[in-house]
């Protein structure tokens, strides 16, 4: 069976399609495209641009995918679409656009959860059977673990998403959000060298971040009053913008790695997926890959092409539920801001 | 002089031997307190007034922190010996910590402690100098001595516990559940001895130093 | 892509000075940031518990040093709190929070040993004895009585404002009281005639209820907090002794009596109940 899979719950706009053979195994990606929407430095995206950008590029995102993808209309199953959560605006415009093309075509359609969607792909990619999964992205930080029939939160934060906080942290530093601001955040941290005191803020396995963007703020606003005259206690040297954007790393990867950490010894996994557009975050897949280490296990983690949204996760997580029957009616397309990774009912596993 | 106890304390290797010698008696404080404010090599011993000490676990615990902080070159005052005296302590103040605990001009009973920092320290040379320098009547260290030579009520002020394991002020002691005795709990049976009861208290009492003196003032 | 460990894993080398203590320590659990083990103090024939907390390779060594030192010093206020104001937990006989070398050994802390059997173990075995016995009787009579102590001493604990952080019943023991141990049984409750088993009952349910592991605990007054710790431990019930779900019922009814404001933390719970541990959240 083939599924169209329609995202656009934040700025970027994706467009996939997967083939599952009839007789199980791997699953075929026919096409897998993405258009983000790049706001200018020291600005977020809006949702009302945003919801702009999803409208006028979609029509032509599916085109180019099932030309890729040497398809007709007939070969394709369901169309898949995020229902939340997300951006109500961008979210809208994509719910609209899948209803459109399920009345044109006659097809089912198949309303997925974002979250879900990231889990599903991770797992098919990696192979990883059972995982921890930890979810990183600018809306979500979750750390999730199956239990029957349902993907259970057992920590998450408490405010703000991760991502959320270098995206604000690269705005504050007019860092260009071209391909995307944790990206430069990530390049530059790579030159600093001094760790700057900054809030840790992990309770049990939830955490949050807010705190720390408005210190991590506080400082930047203190390197750019000393003009380079800012200078570090023990070794006398310059405090940097690399210093600012490695000091926020270390401290909030840390975090994320000991939530995760926390949650493997909780429910006994030795594995860990991670997913979300944070995912791909080199220093964050190298600190998970030594706590892993200490207790014997495996991480498991994509590339960009799959860890930062993209529409073949919709296509795959919403085929596995229509493969087992659950169909979205018309009258039910909506699309929703909040919508728990834990609602969802797992049909699809053991 | 025949009471210099020579012991070893658990995790702490053994050529840091812990020698300690307790007086009673002691007629000549002034004299040994000056040695030590005037630093003299000699004298480099851990002098404690011992009506502070409450028991054997209460002095040996500060012992072993110092030894380790000093395994750890992390002293803090000028030596392993000054070190033991500030970590009786419940705070991070040094001078204070000497002076509370350390010997005073109108100290009688005393407690003397010395490390084998270097093999050349023995029981024999550590014993021969105080049987030398010290003019008081040994006697053995031991919780028993100890116990008598204590000053309760001053012990519980220094260390700002006063009502731990003690009768309240409401007469009234206070369980660990938050019941109040003499309302029958489920356990029922009273001790009966005052034995039992001041051995309880005496030991909630320890543990309770022990706690701050691990915490040194981080509260 | 898999990021494969093929460098064998790392075991925690105890710190300092503990590497030469003989006999060596024992290693009780292992848990995500802390390693426990029973040794003894500063002689042989005084039993302690060593809670080691080693450093992290993934976390910045001044973070990691940072964070380590303000666990062991929190833990440790915590339990000296507690126990100064007359809440059964483990005494603090030791700590170094510093650790030493660059590498870091991480930090420890020495607790009093604490005897008897966790309330988890006790729990299951009086619910074992209950069923085949049917209902009534000395087990179900020293089980309600031991429910009841366990709403006492949280209850003192929230009222000295420390809220726990994981409540389960594993983290709670049952210490037979020294009397008890001594005199052989002290149930009396209608236990007449039952002979051997009000005994065995009486062995098994006496003592005092025993805190540990304030790893998560913090210093809080607020309902909510004192609200989600009960919920914690609700759920923990829920999940490990389904059968003495009515049980939790004689914990909340003495805890809401056991101190000034447990009333209102009870009210607070049923909140907690309806919407969860967590608060709800945008997406």
């Amino acid at each position: 069976m083939i599924a169209l899979g329609l995202e656009g719950s934040a700025n970027k706009l994706g467009v996939g399609l997967i083939s599952h053979p009839a007789k199980g195994g791997a699953a075929h990606i026919l096409s897998n495209i993405r258009h983000t929407f790049i706001s200018p430095p020291g600005e977020g995206f809006l949702p009302k641009d945003t919801a702009k950008h999803h409208r006028s590029w979609i029509i032509r995102l599916v085109k180019q995918a099932m030309k890729e993808a040497g398809l007709r209309v007939e070969d394709i199953d369901c169309i898949c679409y995020t229902k939340g959560p997300g951006m109500g605006a961008p979210l809208q415009s994509v719910a609209v656009a899948a209803r459109m093309l399920g009345l044109l075509w006659a097809k089912k359609l198949v309303g997925v959860n974002h979250c879900v969607g990231h889990i599903e792909m991770g797992r098919e990619i990696t192979g990883a059977q059972n995982p921890v999964v930890l979810y990183v992205s600018g809306g979500n930080t979750q750390v999730i673990a199956y239990a029957s029939q349902r993907y259970r939160i057992f920590g998450e934060a408490l405010d703000i998403a991760v991502g959320n906080c270098l995206d604000r942290f690269a705005r504050t530093l007019r860092i260009s959000n071209d391909p995307a601001p944790g990206y430069n955040i990530e390049q530059m941290a790579k030159h600093g060298r001094h760790l700057v005191d900054l809030p840790y803020a992990v309770k049990g396995m939830d955490c949050s971040f807010s705190g720390i963007l408005a210190s991590i703020d506080i400082l930047a606003e203190k390197l750019e009053a000393h003009r380079g005259q800012w200078k570090d206690e023990l070794t006398n040297e310059v405090i940097t913008r690399e210093d600012l954007c490695f000091s926020l790393q270390e401290t909030v990867y840390a975090m994320l790695v000991e939530i995760t950490e926390r949650a493997m010894a909780h429910v006994g996994s030795s594995q860990v997926l991670v997913v979300g557009g944070v995912g791909s975050n080199e220093r964050l897949q190298e600190m998970m890959g030594m706590m892993a280490r200490d207790r014997r296990g495996t991480v498991f983690a994509t590339d960009e092409r799959f860890c930062i949204d993209n529409g073949i996760m919709i296509a795959h997580a919403g085929l596995l539920a229509y493969e087992k029957g659950s169909i979205t009616a018309l009258e039910d397309s909506t699309c929703t801001q909040r919508f728990r990774t834990d609602e969802v009912f797992v049909k699809w596993r053991e | 002089m025949a009471f210099l106890q020579s012991l070893n304390l658990a995790h702490i290797p053994p050529d840091l031997a812990v020698h300690i010698a307790l007086y009673a008696d002691v007629q000549n404080a002034p004299f040994l307190r000056d040695q030590l404010l005037q630093g003299s090599p000699a004298f480099e011993y851990a002098l404690i007034d011992a009506t502070v000490i409450l028991s054997t676990t209460h002095v040996l615990a500060a012992v072993f922190r110092a030894a380790n902080d000093h395994l750890n070159g992390r002293l803090r005052s000028r030596n392993v010996h000054s070190e033991i005296v500030f970590s009786l302590g419940a705070n991070n103040n040094i001078a204070q910590s000497l002076r509370t605990f350390g010997i005073t001009a109108t100290t009688t009973d005393l407690l003397a402690i010395k490390l084998s920092t270097n093999p050349s320290i023995t029981a024999s040379t550590v014993s021969e100098h105080l049987a030398a320098s010290v003019n008081g009547t040994p006697v053995e260290f031991s919780d028993a001595t100890l116990a008598k030579m204590a000053d309760g009520g001053k012990i519980r002020k220094l260390y700002k516990l006063s009502g731990v394991g003690e009768a309240d002020s409401k007469g009234k002691r206070r369980r660990k559940d938050g019941s109040e005795e003499g309302s029958g709990g489920v356990d029922g049976i009273k001790a009966g001895s005052t034995g039992y009861d001041a051995e309880r208290e005496r030991k909630e009492l320890e543990v309770a130093i022990l706690g701050l003196m691990a915490l040194r003032g981080a509260v | 892509m898999e990021i494969t460990n093929n460098d064998p894993p790392q075991p925690h080398p105890l710190p300092p000075p503990f590497t030469h203590t003989a006999p060596a320590p024992t290693l009780l659990t292992q848990g995500a940031e802390a390693l426990l083990y029973r040794t003894h103090f500063l002689l042989p024939s005084h039993p302690c518990a060593l809670k080691h907390r080693p450093s992290k390779p993934y976390r910045h060594p001044v973070l990691d040093k940072r964070l380590t030192k303000h666990r062991i010093l929190s833990e440790a206020r915590t339990l000296v709190k507690c126990r100064r104001e007359g809440v059964s937990v483990p005494g603090v006989l030791a700590l170094d929070a510093e650790g030493c070398g660059d590498a870091g050994s991480g930090g420890w802390m020495m607790m009093e040993w604490v005897e008897g059997r966790t309330v988890k173990e006790v729990v299951v075995e009086a619910g074992k004895r209950i069923k085949e016995r049917g209902g009534g009787g000395v087990w179900e009579e020293g089980l309600r009585a031991l429910m009841g102590k366990i709403g006492r001493a949280l209850g003192r604990m929230h009222e000295v404002g420390v809220v726990h952080g994981d409540l389960t019943t594993s983290n709670m023991m049952l210490r037979p009281s020294p009397t008890s141990l001594q005199n052989g049984t002290t149930f009396t409750n209608g236990a007449e005639g039952d002979g051997d088993d009000a005994k065995s009952a009486g062995e098994s349910l006496e003592g005092e209820i025993v805190l540990i592991d304030f790893g998560l605990a913090a210093q809080s007054l607020q309902d909510e907090d004192k609200a989600v710790d009960l919920y914690v431990l609700e759920r923990a019930f829920g999940s490990t002794h389904p059968e003495a779900e009515e049980g939790f019922q004689e914990v909340l009814r003495v805890y809401g009596e056991s101190y000034k404001g447990a009333k209102v933390v009870l009210k607070r719970l049923e909140d907690v109940r309806l919407r969860g541990r967590k608060r709800s959240m945008l997406g």
